[in-house]
């Protein structure tokens, strides 16, 4: 039988399951170089532990390099799922379905990754636990006006917020996985559905505390990334301490996120063989949201670089040079180019928008997105208000390789995540399939 | 007693029910089970639901005791501030606020888990296999109202109706 989406409804299960059993050989190259980089990471951070922070190119008047950097950039990452699916469901966009899992768990894997850095930042990590709010026979308490300590509340909310959102839909799916198999993965399964039997209570439950959550996490995931940008806002550093620094950088994380939903889109639709159900239409919808967030991007850059301009602040001037004529001036112009030029070039002329250019897009917008971090945090660290102080940054083997590894430990992740759970939540497509929405 | 009634439309559900409380059987003794949601008329097996409040009141609840143990903390072991209060709406309404979206989502999982029955533990009725596609109603009855059940049952649809005993 033909469904409404033009899937035949037998094909549409056995499409679905498949990706869960085997693995082809471009899988397991895959996840074989991705492990091996992660591992180098690893390694690297290890060199980093026994011969002291000394080995990352941080120096003073550049005390947040690379690490920082990475920070902001995963936590803007991690806007891309629980944020864009959350408005998707409480919009009721019918065609979301076979999007919201694979973005809620790039929120997942890239908020533990970007919570990472600050602790390979600290010069003594194995003590990070001094920054929760424990009592200890020192006499040393966190200091709650930090924003520091703003940033590990909001960042550990949104975490719990966004595993809570990612499992339970994954209930039915796993609930039925536990019926179908057998061995280590049917002991996985029946542990994970808590004893799911698929009664009306339960639907009515999981579908009421979907809707919930997906409210409690919208207002959730604005604070991270807000939270976030007033580590910088709350500093008296030219360039810094701007009033728009929040909303800008809430822009930035969702342009940023979006950009990372549509890339993983399109290697799990080749990898996985999921053409079918990640169709032209998801990349173009996806596509369109891109080029507007790429719009609102650019508003807040110019608002924000003119009001510098304009008033003229000695200080803010050194940084406002330092980035458009000066060292990071490269960087500047790669940077408008890859978030504003591009996505205008092939997400605004209607003809060439595709799959192929969405993808491409989508790529370089992360680029110039890591790139706007980068930007936002060493000009203003290189060129203080101090100006004897002024100084420069150049990263070391070691941050770079670290900076390379997370890339290669999210699609590591990612891989598995694949493997042992549906990346596209079955029970909602096949919803969605039969009601013909 | 319990019975067992297999389905292979979703039409045909809300008909039996309607038909079942028709006769007599309470919503509470009737429970659907299925491999996606099903959407019934308004009325139709009621489930009232408190995870709104009980998210509110967890927030509620967690949020005040953060503004407590930063009070607290902050006037016991006082830090340097530059002659800032030692205790700031402003500085610390980030914190209040995370622990109070905290809750939320605490008092939310921990209601959904409540009303959904997963975490209850009692005697188990085997759970009718859901994965060739078909809608299962089962009722629970007085064994005089096995006989009215079952034909109003086959009446609305039903392909094969049995009884189910708990293990």
């Amino acid at each position: 039988m033909e469904t409404a989406v033009g899937i035949r409804a037998d094909t549409l299960r056995n499409t679905l399951w498949r990706p869960l059993s085997g693995a082809t050989l471009g899988y397991r190259l895959a996840l074989s170089v991705a492990f091996v980089l992660g591992f180098w990471g690893l390694c690297c951070w290890g060199y980093q532990i026994v011969r002291g922070i000394g080995v990352a190119g941080i120096r003073r008047p550049t005390m947040w390099g690379f690490y920082l950097v990475n920070f902001v950039f995963w936590i803007g990452i991690s806007h891309a799922g629980t944020l864009i699916s959350a408005i998707l469901r409480l919009t009721n966009a019918g065609w979301r379905t076979p999007v919201t899992r694979a973005a809620e768990a790039i929120t997942v894997f890239a908020l533990m990754i970007g919570a990472l850095f600050p602790i390979i930042h600290l010069g003594r990590p194995w003590v990070f636990f001094w920054l929760l709010p424990y009592p200890n026979s020192r006499l040393l308490w966190p200091n709650f006006r930090s924003p520091l300590l703003w940033d590990l509340t909001a960042i550990a909310t949104y975490l719990t917020g966004s595993m809570i959102y990612l499992y339970l839909p994954l209930i039915p799916d796993v609930a039925e996985l536990a019926r179908r198999t057998s061995g280590w993965r049917f002991r996985l399964y029946r542990l994970l559905s808590l004893g799911w039997t698929g009664s009306s209570r339960q639907w009515h439950a999981l579908e009421r505390a979907m809707k919930q959550m997906a409210g409690i996490i919208l207002a959730v995931a604005v604070s991270v990334h807000t939270v976030v940008a007033w580590d910088f806002a709350m500093a008296v550093a030219p360039m810094w301490h701007s009033s728009i620094f929040g909303p800008y950088f809430v822009v930035g994380a969702i342009f940023s996120g979006i950009a990372a939903l549509l890339l993983a889109m399109a290697i799990i639709r080749r990898v996985l063989h999921l053409e079918a159900f990640l169709r032209p239409l998801h990349f173009d919808n996806l596509g369109k949201l891109l080029f507007l967030m790429s719009l609102l991007w650019l508003y807040f850059t110019v608002a924000e670089n003119l009001t510098a301009w304009y008033g003229n602040d000695p200080a803010e001037m050194n940084v406002f040079t330092e980035r458009i004529r000066g060292r990071f001036a490269p960087y500047f112009g790669v940077m408008v180019f890859c978030n504003f030029v591009v996505p205008l070039v092939l997400l605004g002329i209607r003809r060439l928008r595709s799959v192929r250019t969405v993808t491409i897009t989508a790529v370089s917008v992360l680029i110039g997105m890591w790139l706007e971090r980068y930007l936002i945090i060493l000009p203003t660290l290189s060129r203080p208000r101090l100006a004897a102080a002024t100084g420069f940054y150049s990263p070391t083997w070691v941050e770079i390789s670290i900076t390379a590894s997370t890339f290669a430990a999210i699609v590591f992740l990612y891989l598995i995540f694949c493997k042992l759970f549906p990346i596209i939540a079955i029970w909602e497509y096949k919803d969605v399939v039969e009601r013909g929405v | 007693m319990l019975l067992n009634a297999e389905f292979n439309d979703r039409q045909s559900i809300a008909a039996a029910i309607a038909a079942l409380q028709a006769r007599g059987f309470g919503a509470g003794g009737i429970e659907v089970y299925s491999a996606q949601p099903l959407d019934l008329p308004d009325g139709l097996l009621k489930r009232p639901s408190h995870m709104s409040l009980a998210a509110v009141a967890a927030a509620t609840g967690i949020g005040l005791l953060a503004i407590v143990f930063v009070r607290a903390t902050e006037y016991s072991y006082p830090v340097v501030t530059g002659g800032m209060p030692l205790f700031s709406w402003w500085a610390s309404g980030v914190i209040f606020y995370e622990f109070t979206m905290f809750g939320a989502i605490a008092g939310t999982l921990g209601m959904f888990l409540l009303e959904s029955g997963l975490l209850r533990r009692g005697p188990s009725i085997p759970a009718p296999n859901l994965t060739d596609g078909r809608i299962h109603v089962r009722i629970s009855c007085e064994p005089e109202n096995i006989g009215p059940a079952t034909e109003c049952l086959y009446l609305t649809g039903a392909t094969r109706v049995e009884m189910v005993e708990k293990q």
